[in-house]
């Protein structure tokens, strides 16, 4: 039932989700302000656990947090600008605004990285095709012909392999008649391929693939819910760009770590905060209404 | 094949001369430390031209047939060999790709391998970066096609060298990714570091040359001129 759960936010309109993710990826690159950065990674972590669970997000943090680390220690060993300076090392100075500038870039690298991960989980291939059927028809066709021709291959290979295996091809055991029947199993397989897929394409071509007023059939529907969700992204987008044209979100670090000072960009940060939050929040919603009309049942 | 006009010659410079100028220029000039995502953008948009000529050409439906086979079994080869880390025969197949096929089905084959692998092995934001790289050593391939056909140890010249390059290259961008700025030292570093990965993966593409140049050729070849491609 996890998937039932899971998959209020994946069920929105493909050009959405790429409008929404776009936009919270391009704001995290480009906006070094601590804030906006802690923000858009808690988003992004929270949506990853809603996604795949605890324990592969315990998995991820194994890998991930020892980078965090390396990100943020080693950049004072490389970079010595900033005014306070720590000790030194070697002679050379090491500095606090060198350290937190390393922080703040792994927070902006690994905030990336799990809307990237989010990403690949949301928008499946079927998604993408949809996406780049329009603009590229024909890089589509070979990229969803591919896709389909991969487990296609890998299902032939085994059966090369079996009749090869039956007539004694296998018996001789070894590193190098091993590698000898494979590359037999190769060029079989390369050879059937080609054969196969060009009746494929002369088929099409056939049918009349390619010519003008063909219509194509789509499963996704632009609905109200996904127009408002547009709407509502592309507004709290824009609060963040007018945060980062005003400079109520710029933030230094050389030669020293700007302070925050007045109250003014606290409306910016609530505002990116509510869009880093939007799928988790959603999510979350879906959830609370599976649980409480579960217990109704 | 293909032939070579000074109109896109001169939109071929644009897209291979200029962009990396720019990536260099932004590194050097901007003392800003987006750029390294600026730099992921200019990836992103740099494979944009590419995908345009591929559409824009008429392309019959066969040989798109036969590009995603390629790609399929570039794909398939990153998994078959998955277990030995760094030996892929991705880089041998894009660029005979590029050789057989042309230049602009020599980029697609590498761009599009880089991205439906990473389906498999983990998208991310080095995906862009894969995707130029991989599809620049086959659209080089598809322009030398004629040496590169002929004699077999230039192609494994190329085969090596480009294997290197897009080492260096890959670890250019891991450099911007760490610092946010490009260091020289820490470039340094990385690349000594690295160079056992290096090496495996410039003597992989050696050796899946030498293994599929002529038996693929072959294919290719004949599947060209059996059914007029």
């Amino acid at each position: 039932m996890k998937h039932l759960e899971n998959n209020a936010f994946s069920r929105f309109h493909p050009i959405s989700l790429a409008v929404y993710f776009v936009a919270v990826m391009l704001i995290t690159m480009f906006c070094p302000h601590p804030v906006i950065l802690l923000l858009s990674l808690a988003g992004g972590i929270l949506f990853s656990i809603r996604l795949t669970g605890t324990d592969a997000f315990a998995k991820d943090c194994r890998f991930y947090l020892p980078l965090f680390f390396l990100v943020t220690f080693t950049n004072p060993l490389f970079s010595h600008n900033g005014v306070t300076v720590l000790f030194f090392l070697n002679g050379k100075p090491i500095t606090l605004e060198a350290l937190m500038y390393g922080a703040d870039l792994a927070l902006m690298l690994f905030g990336v990285v799990f809307w990237s991960k989010c990403w690949g989980a949301v928008m499946t291939s079927d998604k993408l095709l949809f996406l780049f059927g329009k603009p590229f028809p024909r890089l589509s066709l070979v990229l969803s012909m591919s896709l389909r021709y991969i487990p296609l291959f890998k299902k032939k290979w085994q059966e090369i392999k079996d009749a090869q295996t039956a007539l004694g091809c296998f018996s001789e055991g070894g590193f190098l008649s091993g590698i000898r029947s494979s590359t037999r199993i190769f060029s079989a397989l390369v050879t059937w391929s080609f054969e196969n897929t060009i009746d494929t394409g002369m088929s099409m071509s056939a049918r009349g693939y390619g010519l003008k007023n063909r219509t194509s059939y789509s499963l996704f529907r632009l609905k109200r819910r996904d127009v408002f969700f547009i709407l509502l992204t592309l507004a709290l987008a824009a609060s963040a760009v007018v945060g980062i044209a005003t400079g109520a979100l710029a933030y230094i670090f050389y030669p020293a770590a700007s302070v925050p000072q007045d109250g003014s960009a606290i409306l910016f940060y609530v505002l990116f905060g509510v869009l880093a939050l939007l799928p988790f929040a959603e999510e979350t919603r879906e959830a609370l209404t599976w649980r409480y009309l579960l217990s109704n049942i | 094949m293909e032939r070579l006009t000074p109109k896109k010659a001169i939109g071929y410079s644009i897209i291979l001369v200029l962009i990396p100028l720019f990536i260099a220029g932004g590194a050097f000039l901007l003392e800003n430390r987006q750029y390294v995502w600026i730099s992921l953008c200019i990836a992103v948009l740099a494979c944009v031209p590419f995908f345009a000529v591929f559409e824009k050409k008429t392309a019959d439906v066969r040989r798109m047939v036969v590009l995603a086979v390629l790609v399929a079994l570039s794909v398939l080869g990153r998994f078959a060999f998955s277990f030995v880390p760094h030996f892929k025969p991705v880089t041998a197949i894009v660029i005979l790709a590029g050789l057989y096929l042309g230049a602009e089905s020599g980029f697609l084959c590498g761009a599009l391998s880089a991205f439906l692998s990473n389906f498999f092995f983990g998208q991310g934001p080095w995906t862009p970066f894969q995707m130029l790289g991989w599809g620049i050593i086959g659209f080089f391939a598809g322009l030398f096609s004629k040496p590169l056909r002929k004699h077999l140890s230039l192609l494994l010249l190329y085969g090596g060298f480009a294997g290197a390059i897009f080492s260096l290259l890959m670890d250019v961008w891991t450099v911007l990714w760490l610092d946010g700025s490009f260091l020289f030292a820490r470039y340094a570093a990385l690349v000594a570091a690295a160079l056992p990965v290096t090496a495996i993966y410039a003597a992989s593409n050696l050796i899946f040359l030498l293994l599929l140049a002529r038996p693929l050729g072959k294919k290719l070849d004949r599947i060209e001129r059996k059914y007029g491609l």
